[in-house]
């Protein structure tokens, strides 16, 4: 054998062996409907695990960093059980419709309002992936990296 | 391995809105980041979230990708560090318990697969489990850049270390 039919018969190998599940190919075909060409992306810049307070029931918080040119999004994540609650902040500060896309919610996601101080909260976020699309009142929008919570 | 459509084609035609391509482009590349999620030992659910979570971030990359003829590398990269960023919180989170697989397929099925596996799939069943997997990985990688990417090594030491792992498996078939 070449190494042609060698490496052919590995992956016909692999393929009956360990093939891609069917739901992975189809959640990767399903997601470029995420796509959202006209907003600005912010990227992860950190991400920090905090201890929780002694005494304080729950698991501990977690803060992340979201970054694009000229704004930046923080977000503090509250575990309970299954559920994340979301805050956070945008800075600048400015008012926006957020909503929460994840792949267990419906296309809209959960959506709720940043005030004019640029503060927001929204709970009740399922774990998982997550990424936030902020709309804010000049018409432009912030989309944050994708992020497991 | 010879493409009918290259990569930064598929990736160009998906940015217009050409929902064929980027089926393409998934059904093309996703074998590739499953087997780099599997060679870090990650089980189903993992590997399925490096894999979804590796096209989540070309989705929200694509329309300001300068090179899509590096999309390849890039995808792989990225299921290498998404992987290793679960290897990561695993290793913290967790004790270390092997990672649970999928149940095990009853015999009649190990038989039938065994018949279909040829001669290659009983050879690479004896290699030790690096081997095995450094095999999978050069299947599947279009080029010495793709597989440069999933492992993490130097381009240049692609090469000899694919040739050991043929010659080891070329021995084992008959």
């Amino acid at each position: 054998m070449n190494d042609d039919e060698l490496m052919s018969g590995v992956r016909d190998a692999f393929e009956i062996l360990d093939p891609v599940p069917a739901d992975v190919l189809a959640a990767a075909r399903a997601s470029i409907a995420w796509r959202t060409p006209s907003a600005a992306l912010a990227e992860l810049t950190r991400d920090r695990t905090g201890r929780a307070a002694a005494g304080v029931r729950g698991a501990a918080g977690r803060t992340l960093t979201f970054a694009c040119p000229g704004s930046t999004v923080e977000i503090e994540v509250a575990e309970h059980g299954r559920h994340r609650e979301i805050t956070g902040r945008l800075v600048p500060s400015s008012a926006a419709d957020v909503q929460v896309r994840h792949r267990d919610l419906p296309p809209g996601g959960i959506t709720a309002r940043a005030e004019p101080a640029g503060l927001f909260c929204v709970p009740g976020v399922p774990q998982g992936l997550v990424s936030l699309v902020f709309r804010l009142e000049d018409g432009s929008s912030i989309v944050t990296s994708w992020i497991r919570l | 391995m010879a493409q009918r459509d290259g990569t930064d084609e598929l990736v160009a035609r998906a940015r217009d809105g050409d929902g064929e391509a980027w089926a393409l482009l998934v059904e093309r590349h996703s074998p590739l980041l499953w087997s780099i999620a599997r060679s870090h030992g990650l089980n189903d659910a993992d590997s399925g979230d490096v894999v979804q979570t590796t096209w989540l971030r070309l989705v929200e990359r694509i329309d300001g990708l300068r090179d899509p003829a590096a999309t390849g590398c890039w995808l792989a990269t990225t299921a290498r560090n998404e992987s290793l960023r679960l290897v990561r919180r695993r290793g913290r989170d967790l004790p270390l318990v092997p990672a649970p697989r999928r149940p095990e397929p009853g015999p009649d099925r190990v038989v039938a697969a065994r018949e279909r596996l040829g001669r290659v799939g009983a050879a690479l069943d004896a290699l030790p489990r690096r081997c095995r997997t450094l095999l999978r990985l050069f299947a599947l990688a279009p080029s010495h850049a793709e597989l440069a990417a999933a492992l993490g090594i130097p381009v240049g030491s692609v090469a000899p270390t694919r040739a050991r792992c043929l010659d080891a498996l070329r021995r084992l078939v008959p």
